[in-house]
């Protein structure tokens, strides 16, 4: 990471997400591996270097908060800055105080305050000695929508104001796109891909991170024709055609995978390209959308969202026409 | 009535005092190494550092004689220097120490048990000594626990009978707590005197457990979990 950054790491549960926050601030130890943070190693398994968390310069708010119980708040946030001058340290309180529109309650104590204010002091606490680095360990996940909204703008505030990197773990999609600059995808033991936002949900190293991205439709092809910028892909009985940015990987009777997100394929139109005719097999009515699940081929699948303000609910059992729009079609791998 | 001999006061509450002093802070390490850790044989340390509270006194009393005896491994040694263990005031206050060390440990191995390990965390990422998280976090939050175990402890070496008896005898003056007292007493056709050492010890037990649980309430309003009961099974 470089510059000041928000990193998501997005992924399921259980996967290691919260492993990897832990390893970095020095809470548990890899086996192996290595970890750089501004250029000092805090831990390196062939060098047998190994910084105890209390040397790490590192903030982290943990999922349940983690406060001490038997602190007020006030000193809960000067936990981290008690060799600091009481003067300077009692007017670094009030500031994050402040910041997180908690003056006056600098003297209750955790078990008086709601779940939002609890998750701003742990927060305070973690900014008091000004870490090199922020690890926040599913911040969204207790909350409800609206707190959360609000903990998202404060999250994003405060990260201007901060000097240094921040990183959270996540298993919600909408969260890490949201709130982040880079994403990591994990799944169960292992780190996937990571990268800029847009390129992690433009251009997916592979299938399961496009999954986990929200590509549901993955379609498995050969690489049918090249000409020009158009590349064909044959599916089955028919074809995509789609205009990557980079063909030269590519080549004629290539296996290649290609995904297009629910929300882009679209009902025929005037459209000629891309198009194909596929039964209703199922839809569900969520708030704004209706999901449905075409059926165009032997088990091949296609899920489609539609604004539930482009018109009526579409009949089970009937054929329609559905257009997979070229631009919105990414190759898996690619 | 003659003037009644108070010197079982005296002896019990000495005894008692410094017995709960050797398990709290016995106790205290002890539970605290053990809390954090796992590691093959755990269960059947722990079952030893428990088991005091589950033998008979007897047992008890002639274990400890059979390391602190004349003959014993560990009481020849005293022997030699002169300060034999057994029939001496040490050893009322180490089988006082023995039965009630189970209580102490467990209890506050409960306590720190219970708490929540992020917490600590937290505590090492605003970098905290492992020293400083043990005093500013995990004994303050193990405090009503501790407490708890304290006063069982000191309640439980009150009443300690028959180990002391074995190993510290009955003499007047020196070892004769109330208990022994009682029972002496008692069979000597005293029963007004050993009466009076009942309400004695009712008294003192019946004032650590009701100090105890307003302790606890009030202790209270710190942790969001709830404090364990003095029950008969703690």
């Amino acid at each position: 990471m470089v510059g000041q950054e928000i990193m998501a790491i997005l992924g399921p549960s259980g996967c290691g997400k919260t492993m990897t926050l832990k390893c970095i601030a020095g809470l548990m130890t890899p086996d192996r591996g290595r970890i750089v943070l501004n250029e000092q190693v805090l831990f390196d398994s062939q060098q047998g270097i190994n910084l105890p968390a209390r040397q790490r310069k590192i903030g982290f708010l943990f999922q349940n908060y983690a406060l001490f119980p038997h602190l007020t708040v006030h000193d809960n946030i000067a936990f981290g800055i008690r060799q600091l001058p009481a003067t300077e340290r009692n007017e670094r309180v009030q500031q994050l105080l402040g910041k997180m529109r908690l003056d006056h309650f600098g003297h209750r104590y955790p078990v008086e305050l709601s779940g939002g204010q609890q998750q701003r002091v742990a927060l305070a606490r973690a900014l008091a000695p000004e870490p090199e680095v922020l690890l926040l360990d599913e911040p969204f996940s207790a909350l409800d929508t609206q707190v959360k909204e609000r903990l998202e703008a404060e999250l994003l505030e405060i990260q201007s104001d901060f000097q240094g990197h921040v990183l959270f773990v996540t298993h919600n999609l909408a969260e890490a796109y949201r709130l982040s600059s880079k994403m990591a995808v994990y799944e169960t033991g292992g780190l996937l891909q990571w990268g800029e936002r847009q390129t992690i949900i433009e251009r997916p190293a592979n299938e399961k991170v496009a999954r986990l991205t929200g590509m549901e439709n993955i379609f498995d092809g050969i690489v049918s024709g090249i000409e020009g910028s158009r590349v064909d892909i044959g599916l089955g009985t028919g074809y995509l055609s789609l205009y990557p940015d980079n063909l030269n990987r590519l080549v004629v009777n290539q296996e290649i995978s290609v995904a297009i997100r629910p929300e882009y394929v679209k009902l025929a139109d005037s459209r000629e390209e891309n198009c194909l005719t596929a039964e209703l097999i199922d839809g569900k009515e969520e708030l704004s959308f209706y999901s449905y699940t075409f059926q165009f081929q032997e088990e091949t699948n296609i899920k489609v969202h539609i604004s539930k303000s482009a018109g009526p609910r579409l009949v089970a059992g009937k054929t329609y026409r559905l257009c997979l729009p070229s631009e919105n079609l990414v190759i898996i791998g690619g | 009535m003659a003037v009644m001999d108070l010197n079982p006061l005296w002896i019990s509450l000495k005894t008692a005092l410094v017995a709960t002093a050797i398990t709290f802070i016995l106790g205290i390490i002890i539970a605290r190494w053990m809390a954090g850790r796992e590691f093959k044989g755990k269960s059947l340390l722990d079952g030893i550092f428990i088991l005091p509270l589950v033998l008979p006194p007897t047992v008890v009393g002639f274990i400890l004689l059979w390391i602190l005896g004349r003959n014993g491994w560990l009481g020849s040694l005293f022997f030699e220097i002169g300060r034999p263990v057994v029939f001496s005031w040490s050893a009322t206050v180490i089988a006082a120490a023995v039965v009630s060390f189970p209580l102490m440990y467990q209890t506050a191995r409960g306590a720190f048990e219970q708490i929540d390990a992020n917490i600590e965390d937290a505590a090492r990422t605003l970098g905290a000594s492992e020293w400083t998280i043990f005093w500013r976090v995990t004994i303050p939050m193990a405090w009503p626990g501790i407490a708890a175990g304290t006063i069982l402890a000191f309640a439980r070496s009150l009443g300690e009978f028959g180990a002391t008896l074995m190993l510290a005898g009955n003499i007047p003056g020196r070892t004769q707590t109330i208990p022994v007292a009682i029972y002496f007493l008692v069979e000597g056709g005293r029963q007004q005197q050993a009466v009076i050492w009942v309400l004695v010890i009712l008294l003192i037990s019946l004032a650590s457990i009701v100090a105890l649980n307003y302790w606890k309430k009030y202790q209270r309003r710190f942790s969001s979990h709830p404090v364990r009961e003095v029950t008969a099974d703690s």
